[in-house]
């Protein structure tokens, strides 16, 4: 039998496996946008595990609403990512150091 | 072992491989189609969930848009890969090593002793008429009809946002571009003739 | 009639107050004229009413009168005010105060005619002879301490008059300086009556001081002292330092770098003579304090004497007179000690005539040498200044005290006095003052003689433009001359011996203290005292100290230079002024320079600069370093969330 446990389990690893990738990457900013999206799929995968076992359908309905937002975050994303892209020619983060103190 | 813990270990196994694959790829191409791999694998866990409509809008919209607009945009730039491995290697560990250090504490949080089997037993089959996009409907439209709204908004919004931020075309105002201004050059202004 | 009398006091107090602000802000607008005009006219006003108040209270012997004009402050039960006292004391104060303040201000307009600042002078005396009159007319401490203090700052301000000279600044400093050193004491003073009496107004004080006799108050090491001799001894360290006694005497000297006339109204007739007239006016407390009497004897006697001697080696004509006012305000603190009272202001009266005659008169030789000050380069000026000749001539004989003038009378009855007294330090202060008869004699007709005799040592212009004075000079001379020939004879008695005498309800002798009781049963009046000056001592010392005078100076003009060789180390003591200015330069400012030094360098500079700029700096340095984490890498902004959420794990569960 499956159990609630490991999906959640996998859910928590996935997670950390996406965090990892945020702070490891070096290399150009739609790694990290990919990365997002995998943050938001582990969440996604504990909503839908938790509407199954409670039966509940309250967390399928939230997983949509947060698909839509991240749908439209990626949306914005990318445009962002294109417009630094025609500023600095490259997207190699190191060269995004203008906040520094 | 049962048909189901089959299923789940080995779209697990997918789903955490290719997750990994997206973080270590080297190419940005490569690192989106393991994402779809990823997404694919989920929906298939999802499946099993029971919740069939969600893991097909995962493919359809996730997979066909999303991860589409992705390719869109890293073919569009041309990114070379990039040569920054050793700082790659040399952050891993630690990074790892903290990375691990949560997730074992979320483990302690949602693992099998705080979600025992015994208490959280799974649900048995749905009969076979259940309509889970009939059971999502029931509640979406009449309950949450007004956070799907907003979630309508938020679309707009963000198709607004995109297109404001990137248009380049011709404007029909007569603000001033200062970006564009400082960025001319003598070449741009100046034709030598003799 | 007391409604009156109260309107008239306050005229008297405020015309020169107004006299003086109208000079001092309008005095561009109404010009030189103008100035002088509405000064002149407003002390005018005040000598008027003086002289009424004294035909009032001394010569129809009305009772006097204590009023409050102004309740100023109440703190609880004590209540400060702004009052007058009119009575004896303070009227023949006040007549002494405005007639010489009223030739003082015409001689003015002689002396200061080609000064620019000539409105601004005038403006100065009238403020001064407001300050000096709300001393004397005032009626609890806190009003005499705003006298007080007002005439030290008029002081400071006519002395650095000609504020462009850097001896003229030093000099004010110096004044004010010294004379804020006998403030602080007189300001304990006033904090020691307010403490045991809980009340400032002299009619409380007073009316309550018997019953405080025998109370003592410790201060140092369970020492117990007799709280009336503290506070008379505190009150006088005031008196020294506005009276210049000796060790507070430096100022006056180098108080001469102001304007001759204001050397005769403050320095000589009325602002040093305040300290007496506190005294005076407080002499019921004074006669409660046997040592404290004492004590003002020796300080006199010791300064009527060796400050006098001092006159004998000066060169400047106004040193010279100086040292003079220096030696007869020890007289008069001398005989305040004995508890001779009324003989003190007697003298103070007469000693303000005759001082601010010669005070003048040298202004006016000084006129004459286009303001070359010094008797070396003077002489024979008698053939040029009759007027000037004369009137300085009756105040020399005055100040050495020869009789028929003012300055026997009252510089004999004081010796007098002082040796009928019953104090330990009698002797030593007759033998003082009975010296210094000698030594007055000697240094004044030296002056006189170099000045107005001998043959002249100016140069041929200087000599070819001599000439008397102009009128507004001059007359105030003459009238000067008057009292100081004639006061003597005729008011001796009605001041001091009268049945009644006119000092009586305003100063209290105690009857241990006998020394005027046993001058009035041998007096016999005034030519009998005349007469019977050939046999005492002072009036032989006197001719004496002449004599030598005309002997050095005149018929031997060799002499003086053989005296200085034969007792050089003499001569050079005296030069140095027994080293006081050096002394005070050395201990007292070197001193204080360096505790300056020391409170700014080590807890001024390093303590709280330190402090505060370490303040200052310990933030930049902490922050220089903090600022690094802000790498602007977002990989490091999530390396620092993931931190967190880990951090806030461990605390959620095991916290």
């Amino acid at each position: 039998m499956v159990s609630l446990a490991n999906y959640l389990m996998l859910s928590a690893v996935l997670f950390g496996i996406s965090v990892a990738g945020i702070v490891i990457n070096r290399r150009n900013i739609v790694i990290i946008l990919m990365c997002i999206e995998l943050l938001l799929l582990a969440v996604n995968t504990n909503f839908v595990a938790f509407a199954s076992f409670w039966d509940d359908i309250q967390g399928q309905i939230f997983v949509l609403f947060v698909l839509t937002v991240a749908a439209a975050e990626a949306a914005i994303g990318l445009a962002i990512l294109v417009v630094i892209f025609r500023q600095h020619h490259s997207i190699a983060i190191d060269e995004l150091s203008q906040l520094k103190g | 072992m049962a048909m189901t813990q089959i299923i789940f270990y080995s779209f697990a196994a997918i789903l955490l491989f290719s997750a990994t694959m997206v973080v270590s790829a080297r190419n940005p191409v490569r690192a989106a189609l393991f994402l779809v791999l990823a997404f694919i694998a989920s929906a298939g866990l999802w499946l099993q969930l029971q919740a069939e409509f969600l893991g097909l809008v995962l493919v359809l919209v996730y997979v066909g848009a999303v991860m589409t607009l992705f390719l869109f945009v890293v073919m569009m730039l041309n990114i070379n890969a990039s040569e920054q491995q050793q700082r790659f290697v040399f952050y891993l560990p630690l990074v790892a090593l903290i990375v691990a250090l949560v997730v074992m504490l979320m483990f302690k949080v949602i693992g099998p002793t705080s979600f025992p089997t015994s208490e959280f037993f799974a649900p048995g089959m749905r009969a076979s008429d259940y309509s889970n996009v009939e059971a999502i409907g029931a509640v979406l439209y009449t309950d949450y009809l007004y956070p799907f709204e907003i979630a309508g908004v938020i679309l707009l919004a963000a198709i607004v946002a995109a297109i404001s931020l990137s248009f380049r075309g011709r404007r029909r105002d007569k603000t001033e571009q200062v970006a564009e201004q400082v960025r001319v050059k003598k070449a741009d202004r100046l034709r030598i003739i003799k | 009639m007391e409604q009156t009398l109260q309107m008239m006091s306050l005229g008297l107090v405020l015309a020169p107050l107004l006299a003086s602000v109208v000079a001092g802000f309008a005095g561009d607008w109404i010009g030189r004229r103008g100035a002088h005009s509405v000064t002149i006219f407003c002390v005018a006003i005040s000598f008027c009413l003086s002289i009424y108040f004294v035909n009032h209270f001394v010569l129809a012997a009305a009772a006097p009168i204590n009023f409050t004009v102004y309740h100023w402050l109440v703190i609880q039960s004590l209540q400060l005010n702004v009052g007058f006292l009119l009575d004896a004391l303070s009227s023949m104060m006040a007549v002494v105060v405005c007639f010489v303040s009223l030739l003082v201000h015409i001689y003015s307009i002689g002396y200061m005619h080609d000064d620019p600042a000539y409105q601004r002078f005038f403006s100065y005396i009238s403020l001064f002879t407001f300050m000096m009159l709300m001393l004397v007319f005032a009626n609890n401490f806190m009003q005499l301490f705003f006298g007080w203090e007002g005439v030290g700052l008029v002081s400071y301000l006519l002395i650095g008059f000609y504020y462009q000279r850097d001896s003229a600044t030093l000099g004010s400093f110096k004044a004010f300086m010294v004379n804020r050193i006998g403030d602080f004491g007189f300001l304990l003073g006033i904090a020691a009556v307010l403490a045991s009496f809980s009340s400032l107004d002299y009619a409380a004080v007073f009316a309550k001081a018997a019953s405080l006799q025998q109370q003592t108050v410790t201060i140092w090491y369970g020492h117990e002292w007799s709280l009336m001799t503290v506070i008379c001894l505190l009150l006088f360290i005031g008196a020294m330092g506005k009276s210049a006694q000796v060790p507070l005497h430096v100022w006056l000297p180098e108080s001469m770098e102001g304007p001759t006339p204001i050397s005769a109204l403050i320095h000589a007739a009325t602002m040093v003579t305040a300290g007496i007239y506190m005294v005076s006016r407080l002499s019921p407390l004074y006669e409660l304090s046997n040592t404290a009497l004492n004590v003002i004897m020796i300080i006199g006697a010791t300064g009527a004497l060796f400050l006098g001697l001092l006159g004998i080696v000066q060169n400047d004509v106004k040193r010279v007179v100086a040292y003079s006012t220096l030696s007869q305000l020890g007289y008069m603190v001398c005989g305040l000690g004995a508890s001779a009272y009324a003989v003190s202001m007697f003298h103070l009266i007469t000693h303000a005539c005759f001082k601010a005659l010669l005070f003048l008169g040298a202004g006016s030789v000084i006129i004459a040498m286009h303001h070359d000050q010094d008797i070396r380069h003077m002489g024979g000026l008698r053939r040029y200044m009759p007027v000037t000749y004369w009137t300085v001539l009756i105040g020399s004989l005055a100040l050495a005290g020869l009789p028929p003038f003012s300055g026997f009378f009252s510089k004999d009855l004081l010796i007098v006095a002082v040796s009928a007294s019953g104090l330990p330090a009698t002797g030593y202060a007759t033998a003082c003052l009975t010296l210094g008869v000698f030594v007055t004699a000697l240094y004044t007709f030296r002056a006189f003689f170099l000045t107005f005799h001998t043959t002249p040592r100016m140069d041929e212009t200087t000599r070819s433009h001599l000439h008397e004075s102009p009128a507004v000079v001059w007359l105030p001379l003459v009238i000067l001359a008057i009292p100081s020939a004639l006061l003597g004879i005729v008011m001796v008695s009605p001041v001091l011996f009268a049945s009644q005498t006119l000092f009586v309800n305003t100063i209290h002798v105690a009857a241990h203290h006998s020394a005027m009781a046993e001058l009035a049963t041998e007096y016999h009046g005034a030519f009998k005292l005349m007469l019977h000056a050939f046999v005492t001592v002072p009036f032989w010392l006197a001719l004496a100290g002449i004599l030598v005078a005309w002997l050095c100076y005149e018929k031997y003009p060799a002499s003086p230079a053989w005296l200085i060789k034969r007792f050089n180390w003499v001569y050079r003591l005296l030069l140095a002024k027994y080293g006081f200015d050096q002394f005070n330069q050395t201990f007292v400012v070197g001193s204080t320079r360096t505790l300056g030094r020391f409170l700014y360098q080590v807890t001024d500079v390093s303590l709280i600069d330190g402090f505060v700029n370490g303040v200052a700096a310990v933030t930049g340095l902490v922050s220089s370093v903090v600022r690094r984490i802000q790498t602007g890498f977002i990989y490091h902004y999530t390396l620092a969330m993931l931190l967190g959420l880990a951090g806030f794990l461990i605390w959620l569960l095991w916290g």
